[in-house]
């Protein structure tokens, strides 16, 4: 038996992943979180085989939420379901702890296999991301792109993740749970060491590595 | 009977909505679209009272599918289900002949009571959005599009601020006092539904506002995006 959890924001998509798990005769949908944080807590009580859980909530990000999980639930094999599939998302969640990544679009055929293959402990990323993937690593290797986002620190990724998501200091703070002034710190290094002016230049540059994506 | 076709590229999504849907006695959905083309097309064989259809869909935007449908079967209702939620692509959805919009952010309650609220013949818009004011007012007016809301000097100061500018730099620009470029940014920034400088910037690059654009085109369409098929 396979337990499961499954992390979304989105009531409909929660309730589409059980129903498609569920019918799976080995698979058990043993919780349910809407959030990061919640999906913590319910990790740490429940010790899921498999979590799937999206990338982008309220609070904190499903990234952030998989690097906590990875610690404090090493057991649990983590798998990415979201809309979006740029490099950054990827490496971001194979940085974390992921083991899967599959897309919303992805057919339940593929997901119920990503599901078997964490819990077996291997690694699943579906083709489309496994393609772009590859390439930017390649570029890394052949020395062709120096990645400045290598010299931000985890707290310093996130912190920007969700400036990006238009989030102000103070409101980076209480989602994080630390001073608006250390935020500020945070958000003056992370301007440095990636060469932003100010704000609209880190729009700019979320939109160029995509982190964020254009809507339609 | 309210009958519905299902329009979302994402098959969990959609499986979500018929589990949901199914608990609602009198709702029926009849098909399930993936794209544009199968929504007109199931739309067409189905004649269902509300198609509940996504912004989003692979590489065709919602909003043309939206045009299409309310002009081809000008009496099934369409209710728009999406993740974004900026007053410009509700604007939008109501323009091309939507007649609810629901975030994806809302309860499952509210979706359905949008759906029997369009098939209903009335209109309807998620909570939350119906808060801010430039909506309000196009649920009970046809306002006309919010660019033309903005004077033509709130449109240099957005078209400046989207390039970077502080509000000293448009006013040099521009040869006005800095308090008045700052005057004319709150306005524009208010009328534009932006509660932050972040906010205009996203849109800025999210619809390609360019430096050296004239003006700004309060077009959703991009240039790239694939035509929907032919017509059944």
């Amino acid at each position: 038996m396979i337990n499961i959890m499954v992390v979304d924001d989105h009531q409909v998509v929660r309730q589409g992943l059980r129903s498609l798990l569920e019918a799976e005769s080995d698979f058990r949908v043993v919780g349910e979180a809407a959030g990061g944080f919640e999906a913590l807590s319910m990790a740490a009580n429940l010790h899921p085989d498999v979590i799937i859980i999206d990338l982008v909530m309220n609070g904190i990000s499903g990234i952030e939420a998989t690097r906590q999980m990875s610690k404090t639930c090493p057991g649990a094999g983590i798998v990415i379901f979201s809309m979006l599939a740029t490099e950054y998302y990827v490496l971001e969640a194979l940085r974390a702890g992921a083991r899967g990544y599959i897309s919303k679009d992805s057919s339940p055929e593929e997901l119920i296999r990503a599901v078997r293959e964490v819990a077996a402990g291997h690694l699943l990323l579906i083709s489309s991301v496994l393609d772009r993937t590859i390439d930017f690593f390649m570029r890394i290797v052949n020395n062709n792109f120096a990645d400045p986002m290598q010299n931000l620190t985890a707290r310093e990724r996130e912190v920007l993740y969700l400036s990006a998501q238009q989030k102000t200091c103070p409101e980076i703070a209480k989602t994080l749970f630390v001073s608006p002034r250390t935020v500020e710190a945070q958000r003056t290094s992370i301007m440095r060491k990636l060469g932003l002016k100010n704000q609209r230049e880190l729009i700019g540059f979320a939109f160029e590595r995509g982190i964020l994506t254009h809507e339609i | 009977m309210v009958t519905i076709v299902i329009v979302d590229d994402h098959p969990i999504v959609r499986k979500g909505l018929k589990s949901l849907f199914e608990t609602e006695k009198d709702f029926s959905v009849v098909a399930e679209a993936n794209d544009g083309f199968e929504a007109v097309t199931m739309a067409q064989r189905f004649n269902p009272n509300v198609v509940l259809l996504d912004l989003i869909l692979g590489d065709i935007n919602g909003i043309e599918v939206a045009r299409e449908l309310s002009k081809n079967l000008p009496r099934t209702g369409i209710v728009i289900y999406s993740m974004l939620a900026s007053d410009h692509y509700v604007m939008e959805s109501f323009k091309a002949g939507a007649r609810g919009y629901v975030s994806k952010d809302s309860s499952s309650e509210e979706l359905i009571r949008a759906i029997r609220e369009v098939a209903a013949g009335k209109r309807y818009l998620s909570a939350h959005l119906s808060e801010q004011p430039s909506l309000g007012e196009m649920m009970t007016t046809n306002s006309p599009d919010f660019y033309r809301r903005l004077t033509a000097r709130e449109r240099e100061v957005f078209q400046l601020s989207a390039q970077g500018l502080t509000c000293a730099e448009i006013a040099r620009r521009l040869n006005i006092s800095r308090r008045t470029a700052e005057a004319h940014r709150a306005n524009m920034m208010r009328k534009l539904g932006f509660s932050r400088p972040a906010a205009l910037y996203n849109f800025a690059f999210q619809h390609e506002i360019q430096a050296d654009t004239a003006c700004v085109k309060p077009d959703t369409t991009k240039s790239n995006r694939k035509k929907l098929g032919k017509r059944v």
